[in-house]
């Protein structure tokens, strides 16, 4: 690292790592017209026509690196796209660009000129509140069909009124067949959404010269149950738990239940017992090897062709740690377990057969490693085929917003558990796995190793659970019946999901339920760099790259 | 040996052409039985048995002893199923593709000696080019293929059609090549006369004769050769032109019902046609102790369908690219070294 520029200071940090935003003000000099106060950051409140420099300025200057979400909302007087801004060395160090733009003239201009990543993210804004992006490579709708009338989360859309599209209206895909010129190499070729290799309903809209991949246009939305809608219908207290169980449905489920509870949590001022903590610590550990477990299995799967032993493996493995997660929350899928202030119920009796059964799951996790590493990693054959293939790289991966195992398999030292500690993550010892290859193998060896940390998390919540002395069992901290948050709190909070940062945006209006629910899906972020990726390589490693970026269209969808 | 027609023609005792004819006709509906009842071993049954041993599974064990049964009910619904014609496919070639590639396997069969039961020789022809003969009709599944491919109007099919083509060509000359050197040994094309020459005592090994088979005789030519038959029967490593997780499933893609069966079955009887060459030119043909010669080259060919599956559960499949590549730089290469090294060797011997 010696060849490259010393590193100089970002502008705006106090020597001891806090943020000092006066100082970030007048860095952005004159372009910040109001400061907000949110839960987890200042917002700075910016002019329409200045979003790209001001992102420019804070990217360079500021050190401001990573576009983590991108919110858009609609008050009764102005819409409203916010920023979000994180760190990728510390995400603690964060802060939110507020753009307001009037009701009568919803332009803002795109970022996606200074992270790749505001490309989608702006889409959706557009596809679902209206607001419309000045200078956007590709403002289209992105989770509705592009024939849908009106954007379902402004205010003045009629939720009754149904969505009839006359046939005529739909684009006849039988009409670009005339259009071809005659001369072309190309071929257009529709790989989904009904497809084997697709994980779900995604449509990878594909140009292939031969074999090779010349651009590919992943359509998503097929799986779009309007959940943030749902949640903005639904009481803070109760309701919303059980919705997140379905975002990342390969098992993932206490996962993504932590996001919730912990932008909520953080929105109503709950503290959490240690001891439901560590139980929230260790069954979220499950999950993440249970969906790893997946993830490695059907990456197998795309590079194997077929139902071969190491799915059957996977899934057979997957079957124990689930056999766990169901003793535990009493489902194998849809946990609803966690609930604010802590979880539902304590641990099952009787409890020592229960830590018997995880001790013996966390000892039978290397040993399954091994094989794992035998078939898969120190196989001459997948190696050839996965080695440098579907390559990402490190400063690319940042650029998209790519989190998770994905952003870790290029490079990129990145994890919430440990950089933005919550739940009893600060008192436990993991490492975090990272690769420098950038490629298929490197994603697929950096969830095999992780899931070797995981097991050490569990064994070490065991071990605190098992001491915990009996009068001190608090499952849940007191939470009042109604929560009813300050009206106009905005918070947004993100965890360390099995695919990535999944991070939640809150903002209250006085009521039981949210004014707006917004959920930053790890997924959908990296699902982005698949045209990194796959651009110039052969179909079949199309197929791996999109395998090894372990997308859920549950999650990618909403 | 009297070959198969020869016997029956002898059974009915009448000398004349329509009786050649006839018992030609019998001879080759007796193999073509024989064959069709392996793969319908094959295909529903032992194929699901072998992949869910693999993957620690019990599969089919209901209906049957082993689940055998299960043959019954999937040969029904296969063959009740609707037939799907896609719109747009070029009709005669799309239909006659599936029967090529059926009936091109088979074909093969028809030199190969398989041994006999009791008194009764299982050979129905044994030309001079016999050997030729076999890579020749086994050739003709690759024509199929890109029928296949190119009628069906499907994008998936088109591109494993032509995945075919490409990968036929890198391995069916390495697969001759390698074929020849075993004729150099024999100094005959003639399938029965290259099952002859193995029969030899290479050399004792106690109360043990070991036969100079060709696999033991040479067995750098017999990996070369397994290696480029997995390929031209299209199973993993190289079950490229169906990779159903990249497209869909090929040239298969558009076929339902009765045709899929065809070509399903054609692949299958591939598997064992391929298994059959091996065992022919490198493993003694139905050559073995105690068992009758027939049942011997029953569990030689099985044994080569077991290969198949225990690669298809334990290896990755190439991409296309790498195939060619190790088609055409390494094992084409490697072939004329092995030619040229069995031509040597047979040249200072026969000296």
């Amino acid at each position: 690292m010696s060849l490259e520029q010393p590193q100089r200071p970002d502008v705006g940090v106090t020597p001891d790592g806090e943020l000092n935003y006066d100082e970030l003000a007048e860095l952005l000099d004159g372009h910040v017209i109001d400061r907000e106060q949110h839960e987890n950051a200042e917002g700075f409140v910016i002019r329409p026509d200045e979003v790209s420099t001001v992102l420019q300025t804070l990217k360079q200057e500021a050190g401001f690196d990573h576009l983590s979400l991108v919110t858009s909302q609609e008050y009764q007087d102005r819409y409203e796209s916010i920023y979000h801004l994180k760190k990728y060395k510390d995400p603690t160090q964060e802060l939110s660009l507020v753009v307001p733009t009037t009701r009568d003239d919803p332009v803002s201009q795109s970022a996606a000129s200074v992270f790749d990543t505001a490309d989608w993210h702006e889409r959706e804004a557009y596809d679902l509140v209206g607001i419309e992006y000045e200078d956007h490579p590709d403002l289209r709708r992105i989770l509705l069909p592009e024939t849908w009338q009106g954007h379902p989360l402004s205010k003045d859309y009629n939720q009754d009124q149904p969505q009839i599209v006359p046939l005529r209206e739909h684009a006849d895909p039988m009409e670009h067949r005339t259009e071809v010129p005659e001369e072309q190499d190309t071929m257009f070729i529709n790989i989904g959404p009904h497809h084997p290799a697709t994980h779900g309903v995604l449509h990878l809209k594909t140009v292939l010269d031969g074999e090779q991949v010349v651009d590919v246009d992943p359509d998503v939305g097929y799986l779009h149950r309007c959940e943030e809608q749902m949640c903005q219908q639904s009481t803070y207290r109760h309701q919303i738990m059980p919705y997140p169980d379905r975002w990342d449905y390969i098992s993932a489920g206490m996962l993504n239940e932590w996001s919730y509870a912990r932008a909520a949590e953080d929105l109503a001022d709950v503290d959490v017992p240690d001891y439901a903590q560590i139980i929230r610590t260790m069954s979220a550990e499950m999950s993440r090897i249970a969906a790893h477990l997946l993830a490695v299995g059907t990456f197998a799967l795309d590079i194997y062709g077929d139902f071969t032993a190491i799915f059957m493996y996977a899934i057979t493995d997957r079957e124990k740690v689930q056999n766990l997660l169901e003793d535990l929350s009493g489902q194998r899928l849809m946990f609803n377990y966690f609930r604010l202030g802590g979880v539902a119920w304590d641990l099952p009796e009787p409890r020592a057969e229960f830590f018997e059964n995880v001790r013996s799951f966390c000892e039978y996790i290397p040993e399954r490693l091994e094989e794992y590493h035998n078939l898969l990693t120190s196989n001459e054959l997948f190696q050839s085929r996965v080695i440098d293939t579907g390559v990402l790289p490190t400063d690319v991966a940042k650029d998209y917003g790519a989190t998770g195992p994905v952003a870790r398999g290029s490079g990129v030292d990145y994890d919430l558990r440990r950089d933005d500690p919550y739940g009893y993550y600060d008192e436990l010892e993991f490492d975090v796995i990272t690769d420098d290859g950038c490629d298929n193998f490197s994603r697929a060896y950096v969830r095999l190793e992780e899931m070797r940390q995981s097991a050490r998390i569990i064994e070490q919540c065991v071990d605190l659970l098992e001491d915990w002395p009996e009068d001190e069992r608090d499952i849940q901290a007191n939470v009042p019946r109604t929560l009813k948050p300050e009206p106009d709190t905005e918070v947004y909070r993100a965890v360390e999901g099995a695919k990535g940062e999944l991070g939640i945006y809150i903002r209250s209006d006085g009521t039981d339920k949210p004014a707006r629910f917004k959920i930053r899906s790890p997924s959908y972020c990296n699902l982005q760099t698949l045209e990194v990726m796959a651009e110039g390589e052969y179909v079949p490693d199309m197929v791996a790259a999109l395998g090894s970026l372990d997308i859920v269209l549950g999650e990618v969808d909403r | 040996m009297t070959l198969l027609p020869q016997k029956i023609a002898d059974v009915i005792g009448i000398d004349s052409v329509f009786v050649d004819i006839f018992a030609a006709i019998i001879g080759a509906g007796l193999v073509g039985t024989l064959i069709l009842i392996q793969s319908a071993l094959a295909g529903p049954w032992a194929k699901r048995k072998i992949t869910a041993a693999f993957t620690d599974r019990i599969s089919v064990n209901k209906f049957g002893p082993l689940g055998v049964g299960i043959i019954i009910p999937d040969a029904v619904r296969l063959i009740s199923k609707e037939l799907i014609v896609p719109e747009g496919v070029d009709r005669p070639a799309w239909d006659i593709a599936p029967i090529i590639l059926a009936s091109s396997a088979l074909l093969g069969f028809a030199v190969i000696p398989m041994g006999s039961l009791g008194p009764v020789n299982f050979q129905l022809a044994d030309p001079e080019v016999g050997l030729v003969f076999v890579f020749a009709v086994a050739s003709i599944a690759s024509i199929a293929l890109v029928m296949a491919g190119y009628a069906s109007n499907n994008k998936y099919s088109f591109l494993g059609g032509l995945r075919a083509v490409a990968q036929n060509l890198a391995y069916e000359i390495p697969l001759i090549v390698v074929g020849i050197s075993v004729v150099l040994f024999s100094g005959s094309l003639r399938t029965s006369e290259i099952v002859a020459a193995q029969q030899e005592t290479l050399f004792e090994l106690g109360p043990l004769a070991i036969p100079s088979w060709f696999a033991i005789l040479n067995p750098f030519a017999f990996f070369l050769f397994l290696v480029a038959n997995m390929a031209e029967v299209g199973r993993n490593p190289f079950d490229i032109p169906e990779a159903p997780t990249e497209i869909v499933a090929g040239h298969q893609t558009e076929y339902s019902s009765v045709y899929f069966v065809l070509l399903y079955l054609g692949e299958f009887v591939h598997i064992f046609l391929g298994g059959a060459i091996v065992a022919t030119v490198f493993l003694g043909g139905p050559a073995g102790p105690v068992l009758p010669g027939l049942v011997w080259f029953l569990i030689k060919i099985w044994a080569m369908f077991l290969l198949t599956q225990w690669l298809r559960s334990a290896v990755p499949r190439v991409r296309i690219d790498q195939l060619i590549e190790i088609g055409w730089k390494g094992l084409l290469v490697l072939a004329f070294f092995n030619l040229f090294l069995t031509a040597g060797l047979v040249g200072v011997f026969a000296a």
